[in-house]
């Protein structure tokens, strides 16, 4: 194991120990024993033998994770992801428009981040997504529980009842039509109580309380192994205010994108976080950008910017590692997050040219 | 900086190294710098041991130099270019990627970075029949855009490209240390196997998984930074692969010209830097192109700029080089 010191996960000063005695391989310090890297180093042989526990960790960490079998293996072939990827299924948002672009829906695995001017429907969407995710599988649904932590207080519990209400409802009007088994089976157990009581809710009111959170959450997941959503509503709102070191807080948001990803990926669950619009002024004009600066954009990979267009909301895929750009309209109901209704239902992704013939804004209810 | 042991050369005893330690010689270095005859007298050795000792030692730890034309010889056979897939790109970058060297491609979000790496990762695994290793630290790899990508083929040989494309993904900076390890043990042992060629390791990106690290009072790192930039060097070298990593943009103010992220100390690492940007930067109008610019080359002059499209990506068979 010819595997460098200074690439171990170990204390600084550790390290810095190391390198004065003169190790250099993971070799050389295994070779030594623990009395001997006492001896040498200086350290308690407490500390020796939890050194050289780390080293052989590191070393042995892939065989040990196999053995474990503790959430998806990492390593595999483009074959077996693509795999993988088709199997999975996707949390459809009630707007067929939205999920064309998004290419059926929102990942699994994947962060995608929602970005908006206040009061264009980002908490709509999140909590829309919430009760989506609970659909049962013989709906097209993944079956899965949410977790949603809110930083901005915007969760009214009323709003998602009636979200869940126009939900069990569509489903019921679709076993209706069907008249199968297992669509009846599964609404027995569907029902609004029972959405309402897979949510699990955080309210987090500072970065530190945030950062706690997402922290906690692997352990949260792992007893809860059924929740395939995780919404966190207003990244943006802590750490944009009160901010004075802002390296320290790109460092932060950088540590929360990887520890975010993880959970993503171990857990077999869809991100969401919504960001907010600050103002870029350029030469001759300003415009509109997603907050938290350039080093967060790379964070998600999935980007949705929503903005107005007049009185028409829009949805754009700005980043996508599979699906084009484009631009779709959508509709905020008192059902939920709903397509603009043409006065025939058509199925088109590129749906902007639409003239919608629909209750016009003031007439809508939040 | 090797710690002077018992068994580290014929000769070299443990008495003797206590002696010497006690003389305050710790390391080879010590040892090699300093003078025999002084040593001899003071630890009360031999003078003949020391220099046998000292002979083994320097033919061990110091490094060989080599002339030129060898060196030229070396490079000429085992040096391969592989294309990357866009004829565009290529002319860009002298007719392709370069294995013995790191090359980067930089980008604002939503430029056209991990496209590119698919694109990279399906000619070469498609037409070139190699194998590739895909480091994924962001989550942005979708086996069905690479699928999308490789549809013109047949199936055979499409199941046959996936195949020899291998995904590992690392999160953290250490996992990719690791990864980067057991990679090397590999192909230490592929050289004595000789199965399958790997001629090219794709990494996307490097500055998710450094980012957490850098800044603030810590100069950790920094150290971890450059140890990882050493480990993509050395294997470059060492076992002719292509290196191709993947980086953030910054800017000074908010209308400053982007430049590349992880700072000076990174940018020595990569001998070519491409820089991807969109033609358009409004929302409305969403295009698939986007220009690359070339920002260090040692081949070409810096500045010039070709036309990507990254939504077609289907790799033809007359895209190949």
């Amino acid at each position: 194991m010819q595997r460098d010191v200074g690439s171990l996960p170990l204390a600084p000063a550790l390290r810095a120990r190391l390198f004065t005695a003169g190790f250099q391989t993971v070799q050389e310090l295994l070779e030594t024993g623990p009395c001997g890297l006492s001896r040498e180093i200086g350290i308690s042989k407490e500390e020796a033998l939890e050194l050289l526990q780390v080293v052989r960790q590191e070393c042995h960490g892939d065989v040990a994770r196999t053995a474990a079998g503790s959430g998806a293996s990492r390593k595999c072939t483009a074959l077996e992801l693509l795999e993988e990827e088709q199997a999975q299924g996707f949390i459809i948002t009630f707007c067929s428009a939205l999920d064309n672009i998004l290419g059926g829906g929102v990942q699994l695995t994947k962060i995608t981040e929602v970005c908006g001017a206040p009061g264009v429907g980002k908490t709509q969407l999140c909590m829309q997504l919430a009760v989506d995710v609970q659909i049962p599988e013989c709906f097209g649904g993944v079956a899965g529980e949410a977790v949603f932590i809110d930083t901005e207080g915007s969760f009214i519990v009323d709003r998602v009842a009636d979200i869940a209400a126009a939900c069990v409802q569509h489903c019921h009007l679709i076993a209706e039509a069907h008249q199968e088994e297992d669509h009846l089976k599964a609404l027995e157990t569907f029902s609004v109580e029972s959405i309402l009581s897979h949510i699990y809710y955080f309210r987090c009111r500072d970065y530190i309380e945030l950062l706690a959170q997402v922290y906690l959450l692997p352990d949260f997941l792992s007893e809860h192994s059924k929740v395939r959503l995780v919404v966190v509503d207003g990244i943006a709102f802590p750490f944009r205010h009160d901010f004075e070191d802002l390296s320290l807080r790109t460092r932060l948001l950088n540590g929360l994108a990887q520890q975010l990803i993880i959970i993503a990926n171990d857990h077999k669950s869809a991100v969401v976080l919504t960001n907010q619009m600050t103002t870029r002024i350029g030469q001759s004009q300003s415009t509109l950008v997603p907050a938290l600066g350039e080093s967060w954009g790379h964070a998600a990979t999935v980007r949705l910017i929503f903005h107005w267009d007049n009185s028409q909301r829009l949805a754009t895929l700005y980043k996508s590692p599979s699906q084009k750009e484009s631009t779709i309209p959508y509709h905020i109901t008192s059902h939920g997050f709903r397509d603009v209704q043409p006065p025939a239902v058509t199925h088109s992704a590129e749906g902007a040219e639409m003239n919608p013939r629909k209750r016009p804004r003031r007439e809508e209810e939040k | 900086m090797v710690v002077l042991r018992a068994g580290l050369c014929p000769g070299l005893t443990e008495e003797m190294i206590q002696l010497l330690r006690a003389n305050s010689i710790q390391t080879v270095v010590d040892f090699v710098s300093s003078d025999l005859e002084d040593i001899a007298q003071k630890c009360s050795l031999s003078y003949k041991a020391l220099v046998a000792v000292r002979r083994v030692l320097l033919a061990q730890f110091s490094a060989f130099p080599a002339n030129g034309a060898d060196l030229y010889e070396e490079i000429k056979s085992s040096t391969a270019i592989l294309p990357t897939g866009s004829p565009s790109l290529d002319q860009l970058l002298d007719s392709g990627l370069y294995t013995g060297e790191v090359t980067e491609l930089m980008g604002a979000p939503g430029s056209g970075k991990t496209q590119v790496c698919l694109g990279i990762a399906a000619t070469v695994s498609l037409s070139l029949k190699q194998h590739i290793l895909f480091l994924d630290s962001t989550g942005g790899f979708t086996a069905s855009r690479l699928h999308q990508m490789l549809r013109a083929e047949e199936e055979e040989e499409q199941l046959e490209a996936l195949q020899r494309i291998q995904v590992v993904r690392v999160f953290d900076i250490y996992e990719m240390l690791r990864a980067l390890q057991e990679l090397r043990e590999r192909l230490c042992q592929q050289v004595v196997s000789s199965m399958e060629p790997l001629k090219i390791v794709v990494i996307d990106s490097v500055s998710a998984v450094i980012y957490p690290l850098l800044g603030g009072k810590q100069s950790e790192g920094l150290a971890i930074m450059m140890q990882l930039a050493r480990e993509l060097k050395t294997l470059a070298r060492e076992f002719s692969l292509a290196v191709v990593v993947t980086n953030q943009v910054t800017r000074d103010s908010s209308t400053g010209p982007p430049k590349p992220a992880l700072g000076r100390s990174w940018s020595f690492v990569p001998s070519t830097r491409v820089l991807l940007a969109s033609k358009e930067v409004t929302l409305e109008k969403a295009t698939t192109q986007r220009i690359a610019s070339l920002a260090k080359s040692p081949r070409q002059a810096v500045g010039i700029q070709v036309e990507l499209d990254i939504g077609s990506g289907d790799v033809t068979p007359t895209e190949r080089l």
